[in-house]
């Protein structure tokens, strides 16, 4: 990277001289938010980044203070600290609000302020998408938050199993809590997967090939990856479980063609790859300090990345050893037992990795790498009783024992919590620009880590001795009372190293040392800026020529805060930084990002508002507020785009480039591909729900199938088949300077058609609420129809960008995420179409019968 | 190289997936169906269900294997092919892991 380019060569013969103080000041004009009320409209990825990472904390001492009350609780025999009905709502809490509103957050928030950083990118390619990701959080949290405070929280269980969440067994609002709440985060989740991934892909510095990026980038593109296809199987069965509760749709009612395995399914669906979308972040946090402090690149990086890939894709066959005790035959136990024996040796290999890395260069000892001895020793641990309980006749005994408990806490803990604390000490210098004295940093470490075993491994023991999970209390027979106090005083003793902890940060941060630059000597790039670092990141671009672990940050910082590399200088008052080819990393084009806005908090708050109505079962009003959303989202579009081709700019280093509107395949269109595939994932969960009800559920066939009417199906296929062409037609019109209205009209009159004839056949579904079968045909058209429904608006959209003079042959790219969606919407519903007659036809076959 | 080629990475895990999918599906369908108390005299008194899940394995070994020996060809050639060469030996090997219970263990029990 250090070296000089040919352009750096011409650019610099060409460019005039650049005051670094002047730059500066015009960066930090465009790209810093103003102060006060402004703050909320902030769309910066260091700022939403520390957002994110300061918010999950406050939920992580939210659940240990959850976890705290378990342990009093269960501290002796017979304790009556607690009634069952607050148990219930605490241990539920607890693993709520430490997997969804702590591990993802954090981990997203470590991403989102990292990222563009590691990349050599001045911020994340949709910057308002973040912001409006950290505002489902904050307001969903809340949600879970004030019905913990008003005594409604979820109590099924953090993995809410029916029947026992069903509308029968929990009545009260307590479940749509969890329903709700938990599915408005997930956007934010689903909204940083997309981000993630498109910025990995896309939004690198020239000359970042793949093959030179920093292995953390690896990691994080492969965990968003995962979260894209995870996430929305959850994502149905809450959608699924709430139309149960709210609208009597039987899908997990034995009594009515349903099944409670159904939510299971699910849920691990998810709830399996979310353990490693959990652990692998972490991982690549690992792998990035080691190198430092072994002062020696990462051994075996490609050997690491095909490692990763192999656990992101096993890790999602192996969902079902949550639940080899309920009845599934020896031989498909024993696929998802390899599967979940198998991922060891991925996770073999990385941790080789790492001790090959030490082993190789000159480690020198400093505080991050005690607590990530910490995460070796307690992460083994937890692989080692995974691997025991991945085997099925032990997992017979200790299926939902207290052995399960330690187990899933030594990975979780481990896995995810010690290495996050080592990446605290390691980047706190960067995020604040002070170095630690690290004086109470030991003593919170020791307490910490022999807190947690004196707190777990002695539920190994409680759990083989019989303990069940999810118990309030247990009688003084059972002999458990010494094993279980020392549980509790360990969990103390923690809670005391996390209470030093903080203390730490706080001292960090107010009498720290001031330093100038890159204090760990490592070499990536995140270094190569003042720290902490100004808004803009890199006041220019770097041209990378080695692998993203091999730089020099010392040197290249100082030559980039000087302006000399790629877009040292500001123009028309944009927020530039540079999109790349996604493989060999060449550059072109020139991302124009998005100005401070209010806007991603409207929707925010809109959606809330969505949400809040459904939870107070005010449906008509829940729709008029889904109905702002979609307008308030619309809104975000009028600050995109130019009503005039631009053609190829300059971007410095004498090379140019055209602005992202007037290229082929910019950030945009890739995140509407990925959205197509994770709604695809949505879809074929959906599908995959109505076979298996079909096959396994007790009590069909249904008396009524919903068989669709043929004549309105075939319609709406053709119709769904033109508005594709249309929307193709309306492309191919602009590229060739005509006018694509007609084209997008009738686009969008097709969708509207479609998405009306599916509403019908939707609507003529025999009773809904007498059988699964009918109710998944119900959800399957209706979900066609809102696909279309959207179709019809994106054409109508591309139709008022055109009107409005925002489209040209150069400037086609509204038309293009649209085609992708047109296409995507006819393919799916014409596969809906199918399903609906074969779900028809499968259930007057028969079924298992009653 | 073309963004497409990153699709590689995953291709021998892809086949994997789906031999998952089909065999875990396939295998609850003929438990459903009784396919496992079917036994055929030309296929030496085999079930119809282990019969239908060796078919379903054998496949897709066959098909992980062919993803292998493509990718062997090219290598050495670039970052991402050599990558993608061994992730897809690993899934071929994790093929074999998983699923070679088709031969011998009970199916609807």
């Amino acid at each position: 990277m250090s070296r000089e380019t040919p352009q750096d060569r011409q650019g610099a013969a060409a460019a005039p001289p650049v005051n670094p103080i002047r730059l500066h000041r015009e960066l930090a004009a465009l790209w810093d938010t103003p102060a006060g009320w402004q703050q909320l409209g902030a769309v910066n990825h260091t700022i939403l980044g520390k957002r994110f990472i300061l918010a999950a904390f406050f939920f992580f001492g939210v659940g240990g203070l959850l976890a705290m009350l378990i342990r009093v609780q269960l501290a002796t025999s017979g304790t009556a600290f607690v009634g069952p009905e607050i148990y219930g709502q605490l241990f539920t809490m607890h693993g709520t609000v430490m997997m969804f509103l702590f591990a993802i957050p954090m981990f997203e928030g470590f991403a989102i302020y990292l990222l563009p950083k590691l990349l050599g990118a001045r911020d994340l390619a949709f910057p308002r998408l973040t912001a409006y990701g950290f505002w489902c959080y904050i307001f969903g949290a809340s949600i879970l938050l004030c019905a913990m405070i008003a005594g409604v929280a979820p109590d099924s269980g953090w993995f809410m199993y029916t029947p026992l969440s069903s509308s029968t067994y929990t009545p009260g609002i307590n479940a749509d809590v969890w329903l709700l709440g938990i599915t408005f985060v997930e956007i934010s989740a689903l909204s940083a997967a997309v981000e993630i991934t498109v910025s990995v892909l896309k939004v690198r510095a020239p000359g970042m090939s793949l093959a030179r990026m920093p292995i953390m980038a690896w990691y994080l593109l492969i965990t968003a990856l995962m979260m894209l296809f995870g996430f929305p199987p959850l994502i149905l069965g809450s959608i699924l479980l709430e139309l149960e509760r709210a609208a009597d749709l039987p899908f997990f009612d034995p009594t009515r063609g349903g099944d409670s395995l159904l939510w299971q399914h699910l849920f691990w669906l998810f709830g399996h790859p979310e353990v490693y979308i959990i652990f692998l972040p972490a991982a690549g946090a690992i792998s990035m300090m080691i190198p430092t402090f072994a002062r020696h690149e990462l051994v075996g990086y490609r050997a690491v990345i095909v490692a990763v890939i192999a656990m992101a894709f096993l890790s999602f066959g192996l969902w079902v050893h949550h639940m080899f005790t309920v009845g599934i035959p020896h031989l498909a136990l024993a696929f998802f037992s390899a599967a979940s024996g198998l991922v060891a040796i991925p996770t073999a290999v990385q941790i080789f990795a790492w001790i090959a890395t030490l082993a190789a260069g000159r480690p020198r000892f400093d505080v991050p790498m005690l607590y990530l001895g910490g995460f070796f020793f307690i992460f083994v641990v937890g692989g080692l009783t995974g691997v025991m309980l991945a085997m099925v006749p032990f997992n017979w005994q200790a299926h939902d024992t207290h052995f399960v408990v330690a187990h899933l806490h030594y990975v979780l803990v481990g896995g995810f919590v010690f290495p996050m604390m080592a990446a605290t000490y390691y980047w706190l210098p960067h995020f604040t620009g002070r170095l630690a004295e690290h004086r109470v940093s030991k003593p919170a470490f020791w307490l910490i880590f022999l807190g947690f075993n004196l707190t777990f491994f002695h539920m190994h023991l409680t759990g083989l001795r019989g303990m069940p999970r999810r118990i309030d209390t247990y009688p003084v027979e059972a002999r458990l009372d010494w094993l279980n106090l020392l549980s509790s005083v360990g969990s103390f003793v923690m809670t005391i190293g996390f209470a030093l902890f903080v203390v730490d940060l706080v001292v960090h941060m107010r009498f720290g040392r001031r330093f100038r630059r890159n204090p760990w000597a490592a070499r990536t790039l995140e270094w190569a800026m003042p720290t902490p670092t100004t808004s803009y990141a890199f006041a220019s671009l770097p041209h990378i020529e080695e692998r993203g672990d091999r730089l020099a940050p010392d040197a290249e910082g100082a030559r980039l805060a000087a302006g000399r590399g790629y877009l040292g200088f500001t123009r028309n008052g944009w927020m530039e930084t540079l999109g790349v080819d996604m493989v060999g990393g060449r550059p072109d084009q020139l991302i124009v990002l998005p100005r401070q806005t209010f806007l991603p908090l409207w929707s925010g708050l809109l959606t809330a508002a969505m949400v809040l109505c459904l939870l107070a079962k005010i449906y008509w009003l829940a729709l008029f507020a889904f109905l702002a959303v979609v307008v308030s989202l619309l809104a975000w579009t009028g600050a995109t785009g130019a009503r005039q081709d631009m053609g190829a700019l300059p971007i410095g280093n004498g090379a140019s480039a055209r602005p992202h509107w007037e290229t082929e395949a910019p950030p945009s269109w890739w995140a509407m591909v990925m959205t197509c595939a994770a709604e695809a994932t949505l879809f074929s969960s959906l599908l995959f729900g109505g076979l298996f009800l079909w096959l396994v559920a007790p009590q069909w066939p249904p008396a009524r199938p919903a068989l669709p009417d043929p004549l309105l199906a075939g319609a709406c296929a053709v119709l769904l088949v033109l508005a594709a062409f249309a929307g193709r037609g309306g492309l191919a019109a602009l590229l060739q300077q005509r006018s694509p209205a007609l084209r997008l009209g009738v686009c969008a009159g097709a969708h509207g058609g479609a998405a009306l004839l599916f509403a019908l056949m939707a609507a003529s579904v025999p009773v809904p609420t007498a059988h699964a079968h009918n109710a998944t045909a119900l959800v399957l058209l209706s979900l066609c129809g809102l696909r279309a429904g959207f179709g019809a608006l994106l054409a109508a959209y591309g139709l008022w960008r055109w009107h409005a003079g925002f489209l040209s042959a150069a400037r086609s790219l509204d038309l293009r995420i649209g085609r992708v969606w047109h296409d995507y919407a006819a393919a799916t519903g014409l596969i809906g179409i199918s399903a609906a007659f074969v779900f028809a036809w499968l259930a007057t076959t028969g079924g298992t019968g009653s | 190289m073309r963004p497409r080629s990153l699709l590689l990475l995953g291709a021998g895990f892809t086949v994997w997936a789906m031999a998952f999918v089909a065999l875990y599906a396939m295998l609850s369908v003929g438990c459903r169906f009784g396919w496992d108390d079917t036994a055929l005299d030309m296929a030496g008194g085999l079930s119809l269900q282990r019969l239908q899940l060796i078919a379903i394995f054998l496949v897709h070994l066959a098909a992980g294997a062919a993803v292998v020996m493509l990718l062997r060809r090219r290598r050495g050639e670039g970052f991402l092919y050599p990558l993608a060469y061994f992730a897809a030996i690993a899934a071929l090997g994790a093929s074999v892991f998983s699923f070679a219970g088709v031969f011998f263990l009970s199916a609807c029990q």
